[in-house]
């Protein structure tokens, strides 16, 4: 039988990257395939290649025995190639249905109106044929992540797609979610649909896949049946070399509270608490991690704890005082450093160069500015220090931060924020896009902290991450914490239950530590 | 009626409110006044209705007012020259036309920004109507023919309601334009695809839709729609003037206030248009009472600050004022 | 889902513009702005042409191709450039012709009329300019340096008059009036600039709207406080009574009836400086350029994000403001209404500049020459000097484009395609 798809030797070349070496992948008809790989490996771009965003430097593309070349993504709906993005690509003031028919709405009155009624029972036995449940008449801003995705998927069958692409579609789902999709796949795979979906969890990968397919570094190092395959054989592919995860930790002595939070209540634009009646503290000597999928209020929270949001209701106090109503300067100045989860909003300025980037945050400290004027000599130095020790590259105080990559930006806003001297850090993602290296150098130095009495409060998307370095771990489910667990007792399956919302079991209550 | 398009239910409250008080104003139990009302909303309601199409597509169109100032003069001009107000109209609103094609070409093509281009587009209008009217009549100020009114008869004998079939042709134009937009966004493709390029253009691209072109169209539009509300401004009077901010004066930002007010609906920004437009009314009676003319001319310019402030946060698409480039992410 | 705002909207698009125009390198920028300036004269030529062609004359001005014109674009630019320097050069110089005269025409000063024009209207707009550029930098469109400027040049005015009766007359008076008068006019224009950066910092008011709308309103009214009050009596314009001498900014070395002062210029350069300085080198500075880059970072960064909005529309009204009393002070000696528009061509300078101070330094005489050299249009030739605002709205425009003119510098250099957008793989 023809492979549904065949990609033959595709590199793609961009300025200074090669994000695509020579990369062949063969997906037979009616099967699931992953692409598996860490973030960076290409397995984006190979999509978008296949997708028709990007044309490939060299290399064919082969779609049901014919060889094509896509010029712009509708070649490749043309060609019965569907692809679903990490971010939906969905009008959220539309419903289902417009959005399912955007651009090709069916007509009448020759044209002049939208066939409203057509475009409805369109859908309707859209999700009828592939069982999936859509109310077509709701707007997108009132559905959960969940359904919006299958709103996508519902997207691409109606415009006749075979091939479906989905780029990390997990990421933002809940494990119930998780299955549930699982479960479309097979209804589609059923079909007669052929699914590829980019992943970089080896579990997801073995759970869902027929064949899977992992990248490390632009390359495919290897094609290997679902069923056939180890964990251990997908993730030494991956990284490439034996992964060492385990983290060295001093013992745990905590000391006196240096955050409080209490009955803190955050809404967010719209009106709607996100943060429900979350009560936590923060010791000094210790890290305290707070687990959970992303969306679920976390964001909100260290956005009221660092000042970047106002809290509706609730008690912060750092230290001995009580900061519920200081503004962001007065937290910093009360020794609270910040790593925020959105380094190219926040964390720097992109089109400051590394210097001014230097003094963000700093810049009524005394330490760099007289009587209001910046001393930019002694900035620079402090910047050119940040650089040598957290390994910035390039190591050039004079680069703008946009000219640096968002691995090496994390580095530098790391390295400003932990030079604060500070009683708390709030450490959001502190690793997100960071290579393995940098990664372990950034725990040692929020342990190193710890180990000097500095609080930290860290959330992590990563488990292993939140597991490995926090001493106690709060879950937050729908704007509280579900429960707050010893991490080194706790199993993932009742992680998983917890991050779900699930009640927890009572023995593993880490309160018994205190 | 369950798919009739959202207007803000407060935004909605707070322009018939409004609209009220400037009934009240202007005193709309008088058949001059809404004849008058009416006249004075023509220029306005046409600008922002051609600021819909472009903000909605995500394109920002600051410059309505240069659009307005344009086709006002070229109107004139080309009436004088072809002796024919129909004509003089269609080539003031070719030549507004040409001034979006100019600033679709620069933002969509030049990724100049918006807002700049824009007021460039205002800057040049502003100097060239003036220079070219006193190239033409050595004065900045011309006149020719104008519009004559049609008058429908038995039903302008109405008391009061008789000024909607009393009146010049852009009026009753306007009212079409109004429903005609407000029927073009709500219930066909090209409707939806504007929304959706002003909202999420990525969506719209994916789905197959050039985005660009919505926006090249969605600009031109705008420029016809405000270049007929500039050509009827003078051929409604027979006259440019170009003095100063020239005779449009300022009624092509007061058109963005009244669509951002209108939430971006036509038949809202309509009766927020008759807001304006009734205060203008109001302000002409005013001024042959107790206030100095030139405080009560303020009377519109307050307004748009003062409702501008009320209405605060305005929902604008979430894509407006971005340069959209397929296939980046 | 997310409920964008049109502040957000507008700081969001500004932060854009700022990081291409932070991207380009200085030089870059003033081959853009020279470009610009070049593409503008260019398209002004059609048009005098053309027009020149639209209107009726006995004689023609110039004939090219054959074909009659009424107005000479060569005479028209001739006269907008080298007349607004007083005509400095020797028409005997002519060195493609190998006769080396020298340069400058004999008897030709450069303290004459016509440059005294040039240099008041440059001082002006180094303060407009200023005032754009500092509000644009901290994120801010403010469009009304216009109604600014009308507002300082009232307040400074009416002030003047007030207080001249009560002070002594002299060199003592005019070392006590004329600070004070600038001081009124930075005082009464920032009051203006304050409104609509409150009405933005807390109400979320779009200021380019409502900066518009007060230009509006401080035309209006001063034309009705001046008219219902404070009307010159017998004069047919709408105009104050002359102030006292010892009011008036006193005129260096320049003939004291060109109406320009040495003293006001070198200020305005200070004012370039100051601001500079600012921008550069004070914490107040680095807030406000952090806020109009990326308004999440300085909040990050601990900004008060609503006060540096207030405080940059009030410094730039404040700015606005000194450049009315500049102009009543210096040039009316009187304050009348219909206020040229020094405020639009603040916005045409502070774009041209790059929203740099120091740029401001060099666009700001630029356009000085072109208000002066409009004037002596007006009288050397049949031209409208109307002309002049068409040049300073395509300036804006072709200054906005700069893709425009990179496209066509790299086709110039080589035939490099353009590299594709992308590659930053977020997986």
């Amino acid at each position: 039988m023809t492979p549904a798809i065949s990609l033959d030797g595709i590199t793609k070349r961009f300025p200074g990257v090669l994000a695509n070496d020579d990369v062949d992948l063969t997906v037979e008809r009616g099967t699931v395939h992953a692409l598996l790989g860490e973030n960076g490996a290409g397995k984006t771009t190979l999509m978008n290649v296949l997708y028709g965003l990007y044309e490939p430097t060299s290399g064919r593309i082969v779609v049901d025995g014919t060889e094509r070349s896509f010029e712009k993504p509708q070649d490749a709906i043309d060609a019965g190639i569907g692809m679903i993005h990490q971010h939906f690509m969905l009008v959220d003031s539309m419903t289902v249905a417009e959005n399912v028919t955007l651009g090709t709405e069916p007509r009448k009155w020759g044209g002049l109106a939208i066939d409203r009624d057509q475009a409805r029972q369109d859908v309707v036995d859209l999700c009828e044929r592939f069982g999936l449940a859509v109310d077509p008449e709701t707007r997108i801003s009132e559905l959960s992540v969940g359904v919006q995705q299958r709103t996508e998927i519902l997207k691409t069958l109606y415009r006749g797609t075979d091939v479906l692409i989905l780029d990390e579609p997990t990421a933002v789902l809940t494990p119930q979610e998780i299955e549930e999709l699982l479960s479309v796949f097979e209804l589609l795979t059923d079909q007669g649909k052929t699914i590829i979906f980019i992943t970089h969890k080896l579990g997801e990968a073995m759970q869902a896949a027929d064949e899977i397919t992992v990248l490390r570094d632009g390359r495919n190092v290897g094609t290997v049946d679902a069923e056939a395959t180890t964990r251990e054989e997908l993730a030494e592919l991956m990284v490439g070399r034996e992964v060492l995860l385990e983290v060295e930790t001093s013992s745990y002595d905590p000391g006196a509270v240096t955050l409080s939070v209490d009955d803190l209540t955050v809404t967010n634009e719209q009106g709607i608490d996100v943060v429900s009646d979350v009560s936590f503290t923060v010791r000094r000597g210790e890290v305290f991690g707070i687990a959970g999928v992303d969306g679920n209020g976390q964001s909100e929270l260290i956005e009221a704890i660092t000042g970047l949001r106002r809290p509706q209701a609730g008690v912060i106090e750092l230290g001995d005082r009580e900061i519920t109503d200081d503004d962001r300067r007065e937290r910093i100045d009360q020794g609270m450093a910040h790593i925020p989860a959105d380094r190219h909003e926040r964390g720097v300025v992109m089109d400051f160069d590394l210097v001014e980037n230097g003094l963000l945050g700093s810049q009524h400290a005394e330490a760099f500015v007289n009587n209001g004027r910046i001393d930019w000599k002694r900035t620079r130095e402090h910047t050119e220090t940040i650089i040598e020790e957290y390994d910035v590259q390039p190591p050039n105080p004079d680069a703008s931060a946009s000219a640096l990559s968002g691995g090496n930006q994390q580095k530098f806003i790391v390295g400003r924020e932990l030079a604060r001297d500070p009683q708390l850090v709030v450490a959001t993602h502190p690793t997100r896009g960071v290579d393995i290296g940098s990664t372990e150098f950034i725990h040692e130095r929020l342990l190193e902290l710890r180990a000097a009495g500095v609080g930290v409060l860290l959330v992590s998307s990563k488990l292993e991450e939140v597991r490995g370095i926090s001493d106690r771990l709060g879950v937050m489910y729908e704007g509280e914490f579900v429960d707050t667990v010893d991490p080194e007792a706790v199993t993932e399956e009742e992680l998983g239950l917890l991050m779900a919302g699930e009640q927890p079991a009572q023995e593993v209550s880490a309160d018994e530590r205190e | 009626m369950r798919e009739l398009p959202s207007l803000g239910r407060k935004t909605l409250g707070g322009v018939v409110v409004l609209a009220l008080v400037g009934g009240v104003l202007s005193g709309f139990v008088d058949k001059n006044a809404l004849s008058s009302t009416l006249r004075l909303s023509v220029p306005i309601a046409f600008a922002a209705l051609g600021g819909i199409f472009a903000e909605k597509s995500g394109v920002i169109n600051i410059g309505l007012e240069g659009h307005l100032i344009i086709s006002a003069f070229v109107g004139i001009y080309a009436t004088n020259l072809t002796g024919n107000v129909w004509i003089g109209f269609a080539a003031g609103v070719l030549a507004s036309t040409l001034f979006a094609v100019v600033f679709a070409i620069v933002c969509l093509e030049f990724r100049a920004d918006q807002i700049i281009a824009g007021l460039a587009v205002w800057l040049v209008a502003l100097g060239l109507a003036p220079f070219l009217s006193t190239v033409i009549y050595e004065s900045v100020n011309a006149g020719s023919a104008g519009f004559d009114p049609i008058t429908i008869p038995g039903l302008s004998e109405i008391p009061v309601l008789g000024a909607l079939f009393d009146a010049k042709p852009p009026v009753y134009l306007m009212l079409l334009a109004v429903v005609g937009s407000w029927y073009v966004l709500n219930y066909t493709a090209f409707g939806r695809w504007v929304h959706a390029s002003g909202e999420n253009p990525q969506a719209l691209d994916t789905a197959g839709v050039s985005v660009k072109r919505v926006r090249y169209a969605s600009v031109l539009l705008s420029g016809v729609l405000a270049g007929i509300g500039g050509a009827s401004l003078s051929l409604s009077l027979g006259e440019f003037s170009g003095n100063g901010q020239t005779m449009v004066d300022g009624r092509g930002f007061i058109a963005i206030v009244v669509y951002l007010l209108g939430n971006y609906n036509p038949i809202g920004t309509f009766l927020s248009t008759t807001l304006f437009a009734g205060l203008q009314t109001a302000q002409i009676q005013l001024q042959s009472g107790y206030l100095p003319s030139s405080l009560v001319q303020t009377i519109p310019y307050i307004t748009v600050i003062i409702v501008l402030a009320g209405v605060g946060r305005t929902r604008t698409p979430d894509a407006a004022g971005d340069h959209y480039e397929s296939g980046e992410e | 889902m997310s409920e964008s705002d049109m502040l957000a909207r507008v700081k969001e698009r500004l932060r854009a513009v700022l990081r291409r125009s932070a991207q380009t390198s200085a030089v870059e920028r003033l081959l853009i702005s020279t470009a610009a300036l070049g593409l503008a004269v260019l398209v002004g030529t059609v048009l005098i042409l053309v027009s020149g062609r639209m209107t009726t004359c006995t004689t023609a001005a110039a004939t090219y191709f054959g074909v009659g014109f009424c107005y000479d674009p060569v005479t028209v630019f001739d006269r907008l450039f080298l007349g607004a320097l007083g005509d400095p050069m020797n028409p005997l110089f002519r060195p493609l012709h190998g006769e080396f005269a020298p340069p400058f025409r004999k008897g030709w000063s450069p303290f004459n009329a016509a440059m005294a024009v040039t240099l008041r209207e440059t001082t002006v707009l180094v303060f407009t300019g200023l005032s754009v550029a500092l509000a644009f930098r901290a994120g801010v469109f403010n469009i009304g340096t216009q109604g600014q400027l009308v507002a300082g040049a009232l307040a400074s005015a009416l002030g003047l008059l007030v207080l001249a009766p009560i002070v002594p007359g002299g060199a003592v008076g005019a070392v006590l009036l004329v600070p004070a008068g600038l001081c009124i006019g930075a005082v009464a224009g920032g009051l203006y600039g304050a409104i609509p950066g409150v009405l933005k910092a807390y109400a979320d008011a779009n200021e380019v709207i409502t900066t518009i709308m007060l230009n509006f309103v401080a035309a209006q009214f001063a034309l009705y406080l001046v008219s219902n009050h404070f009307q010159r009596p017998g004069s047919q314009v709408v105009e104050t009574v002359p102030l006292p001498d010892v009011g008036t900014i006193p005129s260096v070395v320049f003939d004291p009836r060109t109406n320009f002062s040495l003293l006001a210029l070198a200020i305005a350069i200070g004012f370039g400086g100051v601001i500079y300085y600012l921008l550069q080198y004070t914490t107040m500075g680095y807030e406000l350029r952090t806020s109009g880059l990326q308004p999440a970072g300085a909040e990050f960064g601990g900004v008060k994000t609503k006060r540096t909005i207030i405080a940059s529309l009030t410094l730039s009204g404040a700015l606005g403001g000194l450049g009315g009393a500049m102009y009543v002070m210096m040039i009316l000696g009187n304050f009348q209404t219909g206020v040229p528009s020094y405020g639009f061509d603040g916005i045409t300078v502070a774009i041209l500049a790059g929203n740099n101070p120091l740029g401001v330094l060099f666009a700001a005489p630029l356009f000085g020459i072109i208000k002066s050299g409009s004037i002596v249009i007006d009288t050397a030739t049949s031209m409208p000097p109307q002309l002049v605002d068409v040049l300073r709205g395509l300036i804006v425009l072709f200054v906005a484009m700069p893709e425009f003119f990179r496209l066509i510098g790299r086709r110039a250099i080589a035939d490099e395609p353009s590299v594709p957008n992308g590659g930053d793989e977020d997986a």
